[in-house]
């Protein structure tokens, strides 16, 4: 099993998660989150003081899956993912030793 | 469902313990029991227990007593009865009660079941003896453990699964205020409660009966089966009555604990055995920490003292007194003091210095509420009384949140130029909601009559219902859409297509994200929204900069001339006034002194520097005490302090210093901004500030000490908030250095603070 884990530009949540699920993918973790890659931050002005941002609003999205599902699915999130412009994001995935569903204690490819 | 059902289970929990007794061959002279709680009023819900004392002389021996009592009780415990039980004589009574609160109350019902009645009515009397002799102490205690309940169980009125026993405004607090009313320390005027402690029983029998458990929170399952067993159309309509009553017993509850905590305690007042009482404007005083309208007011002459009395209260952050509101609602429902359509200027001002008043207006605005008023001046605002939100994203019903709203939103009214738009649109926001129907666009129809009726202008008017129909546009747009396209931008632009009106946008989007709470409103999000606002404020080219007043023909002729001159307009409630006055250095803060002196406050201003003599406009309102005006008093008046300031000086200070003796609320700090580009010919200094006394005249004083020119100043005051934008140049012409500007805004800063 895979876990995936992906950080997306905000608005283009919605659109992953309709491509997710067309994909079959119906669970899936979201929350909010802050970061940056290689676009660094920028200066602005709230409440009229000016200072750096360097932390920008993301979206994290986590999605377990098969391990031959893996690939497939990252790529569904790549393409409905991007903008072709700086700061979208990246996708990853990561090795998953055991997944237990809390419910009725079903574990591996069962509890997904 | 109702009291007759619990009567009667308590008449059957009687009759159950009188044959027991009967059968135990107790002596009735030496042995009694009596119910208490609950019970000992004759109440009992299906799953309560029977709270009984088991009282007796001393005269039985510990086995005689043991076998009565085991007689009584195991039969009980084999039906299943529950039964909370204490076995103690009239002496250990006492001792119990003295060291238990809630011994000490559940006494204050106690009720003979069967056996000895002097026995009973002995124990009585030292319960209710003993809680008012002590009832300093004791209220002290109640109320401590009150606050820590309602702090651990949270506000019946708005919790998704209330508890309606122990939360805030439940039946226990019903319990509290009969304590309190029986201390005889203050009198509590419980029928005015009859109707919401039937309404929370009803419904916590229901809740029993339902659920087939003695638990008192209603949990989200429940609802839709109570709603239905007590026939109300669904559980929204469940929850909005019992809000209703909540907030009913907690509006009687905060209002007792004030007036106690400030009953006789003015000053030398509480020797003099007199009450003193400080008089604020025309029938309006605050005594005994209670802002009063005067016995003798005449609601039908003066409609607005309602409002002036609001405005007054929140301001100080105290409340009204409970008799004022009874009496100004009484002659409301007779049809006597309703304001005219539209409302005259004071009454919108006061209106939005109600708003403005931050967390101090919640408690005001609830007792509106809660005495009916509110919905004689606004009658729109009962379609959201009480009505409830069930969803994971709010923590109040409808009208709440728009309250908490627009205390959010008097902390922003510093980033804004209209913040009496700023603070009426928070109010009204979701006007719309409680149909099917988008919220947005049926209360940007609502509030359409609403804001021409409260008196704002064509232009304001349609400010606030773009601000009310696109309230979620910004929060929608930057989690939704990419910043970085164009097209996010122009279609935010297409929509707001003014800085004055994006600030106003800004600002009520972060009063209602912070209002709805963490699941709404994060820092997450809200830097989200900054970015799409710093954005769009890069695409809008205009500024928000009030621009130098125009002079006609006519004034500058007079200006020429070089005389002073003084003329004035009477406008219904506010005076319009003309001077024309030879300029030297100082002269804003001569004028707008001797206009405060005179007891004239000043609601707007617009002065220009021409040849030698500065035009200036005033629009002022005469406080209640204020001489009559004439031109020829106010042209004395301001000779003489052209003249000399220094005794104008002098009074200013001593009026300032009166007023610093009564209470105030904290409001955000003010902000100086100095625009230096702006006009080609002079430098432009903007003060927002919460308004006070005299505050023209500090800033001009301020100004005049930088030994600076002020060319043309702007004065605005809408509700609470000031704004004044002045044109400044140095003395000889010309605008500030950089360096310059810095050192004036830093001394004004300093003024101000």
């Amino acid at each position: 099993m895979k876990l995936i884990t992906a950080i997306l530009k905000p608005f283009k949540l919605d659109e992953v998660k309709d491509a997710l699920q067309a994909a079959g993918i119906t669970g899936m973790t979201v929350s909010e989150a802050s970061g940056f890659g290689r676009q660094r931050g920028h200066t602005e002005v709230y409440r009229g003081a000016e200072y750096t941002v360097d932390l920008v609003p993301k979206v994290r999205l986590e999605v377990l899956v098969d391990d031959q599902d893996a690939a497939s699915v990252v790529d569904v999130i790549v393409k409905a993912a991007s903008t072709g412009s700086i700061g979208d994001g990246k996708v990853w995935t990561t090795p998953v030793d055991q997944v237990v569903r809390v419910r009725t204690g079903e574990k591996g490819a069962d509890a997904i | 469902m109702g009291t007759r059902e619990r009567r009667n289970r308590s008449n059957e929990g009687d009759q159950l313990l009188s044959s027991l007794f009967t059968e135990s061959n107790a002596n009735p002279q030496d042995v009694a029991i009596a119910a208490v709680g609950g019970f000992g009023r004759g109440e009992l819900s299906p799953g309560s227990d029977l709270d009984i004392v088991i009282i007796h002389t001393g005269a039985l021996s510990e086995r005689e007593l043991s076998d009565l009592v085991n007689k009584i009780l195991y039969p009980l415990w084999d039906k299943n009865v529950k039964i909370d039980h204490s076995v103690r004589t009239r002496s250990e009574m006492r001792d119990t009660a003295d060291s238990d609160l809630k011994v000490a109350m559940g006494l204050l019902d106690i009720r003979l079941v069967c056996g000895s009645a002097d026995l009973v009515a002995s124990v009585q009397a030292d319960a209710l003896e003993s809680w008012r002799k002590n009832s300093k102490n004791r209220l002290a205690e109640l109320e401590a453990s009150l606050t820590e309940r309602h702090q651990r169980v949270g506000e019946l009125a708005y919790l998704l699964e209330p508890d309606l026993k122990e939360a805030r405004g439940g039946l226990r607090d019903i319990t509290a205020l009969r304590a309190i009313h029986k201390s005889s320390a203050i009198a509590v005027p419980i029928e005015r409660i009859s109707v919401a402690e039937s309404t929370l029983a009803n419904v916590r029998e229901a809740l029993h009966i339902v659920s087939g458990r003695d638990k008192d929170r209603l949990l989200f399952q429940e609802q839709d089966k109570v709603a239905e067993l007590l026939g109300y159309s669904d559980a929204d309509a469940l929850m909005s009555d019992v809000a209703q009553a909540a907030r009913s017993v907690d509006y009687l509850l905060d209002s007792t604990w004030y007036r106690l905590a400030h009953k006789g305690r003015d000053g030398v007042g509480r020797f003099l055995k007199k009450v003193r009482s400080t008089p604020l404007s025309r029938d309006i005083s605050v005594s005994n920490k209670e802002v009063v309208i005067s016995g003798d007011a005449d609601f039908g002459l003066d409609p607005v003292i309602g409002l002036r009395a609001a405005a007054s209260a929140a301001q100080l952050g105290l409340p009204i007194s409970m008799d004022s509101l009874e009496r100004l609602s009484a002659s409301l429902s007779e049809n006597r003091g309703h304001l005219p359509n539209p409302w005259p200027r004071d009454a919108r001002e006061n209106l939005i210095s109600l708003i403005g008043a931050g967390s101090a207006m919640v408690q005001i605005f609830e007792a509106l509420d809660q005495e009916e008023i509110i919905f004689h001046w606004i009658p729109e605002w009962k379609a959201v009384r009480s009505l409830p939100q069930r969803n994971v994203l709010h923590r109040h019903t409808v009208d709440r949140h728009m309250v908490e709203t627009a205390v959010h939103a008097a902390a922003l009214t510093r980033q804004v130029h209209r913040p009496d738009i700023l603070l009426f649109s928070a109010l009204f926001h979701d006007i719309g909601k409680g149909t099917e129907e988008d919220h947005s666009e049926r209360g940007m129809r609502l509030i359409e009559p609403l804001a021409k009726r409260i008196g704002f202008d064509e232009e304001d008017v349609e400010t606030i219902k773009l601000l009310v129909k696109h309230h979620l546009l910004l929060s929608a747009t930057a989690t939704r859409r990419d910043l970085d396209d164009p097209a996010t931008i122009a279609s935010v632009v297409e929509v707001i297509p003014n800085l004055q009106l994006l600030e106003l946008l800004h600002a009520l989007s972060i009063a209602d994200g912070e209002a709805t709470g963490r699941a709404a409103w994060t820092d997450w999000k809200a830097s989200l929204v900054a970015e799409l606002v710093r954005r769009v404020e890069l695409a809008i080219t205009d500024n928000t900069v009030a621009p130098q007043p125009e002079l006609t023909l006519d004034q500058r002729e007079k200006a020429e001339s070089g005389v002073l001159a003084v003329s004035i307009e009477n406008r219904e409630s506010v005076y319009a006034i003309e001077i024309v006055v030879p300029d030297k250095t100082g002269l804003l803060s001569i004028v707008a002194g001797v206009l405060n002196l005179l007891r004239l406050d000043v609601r707007s201003a617009r002065t220009k520097s021409h040849g030698s003599s500065a035009v200036m406009e005033w629009i002022v309102i005469p406080d209640p005490h204020a001489p009559p005006l004439s031109e020829k008093k106010l042209y004395q008046e301001l000779h003489d302090a052209l003249e000399s300031k220094s005794s104008l000086t002098r009074r200013i200070e001593e009026r300032i210093e009166a007023y610093a003796q009564l209470p105030t609320i904290p409001v955000p700090d003010p902000i100086v901004d100095i625009f230096a580009d702006a006009a080609t010919d002079a430098t432009i200094i903007e003060v927002r500030s919460h308004d006070r006394p005299a505050l023209l005249f500090g800033i001009g004083d301020s100004i005049t000490k930088s030994n600076i020119d002020i060319r043309s100043a702007i004065v605005t005051t809408l509700g609470a908030e000031a704004i004044d934008t002045l044109y400044v140049t140095e003395i000889g012409g010309g605008p500030l250095s950089s360096e310059r500007a810095d050192e004036v805004a830093t001394r004004l800063r300093s003024a101000l603070k």
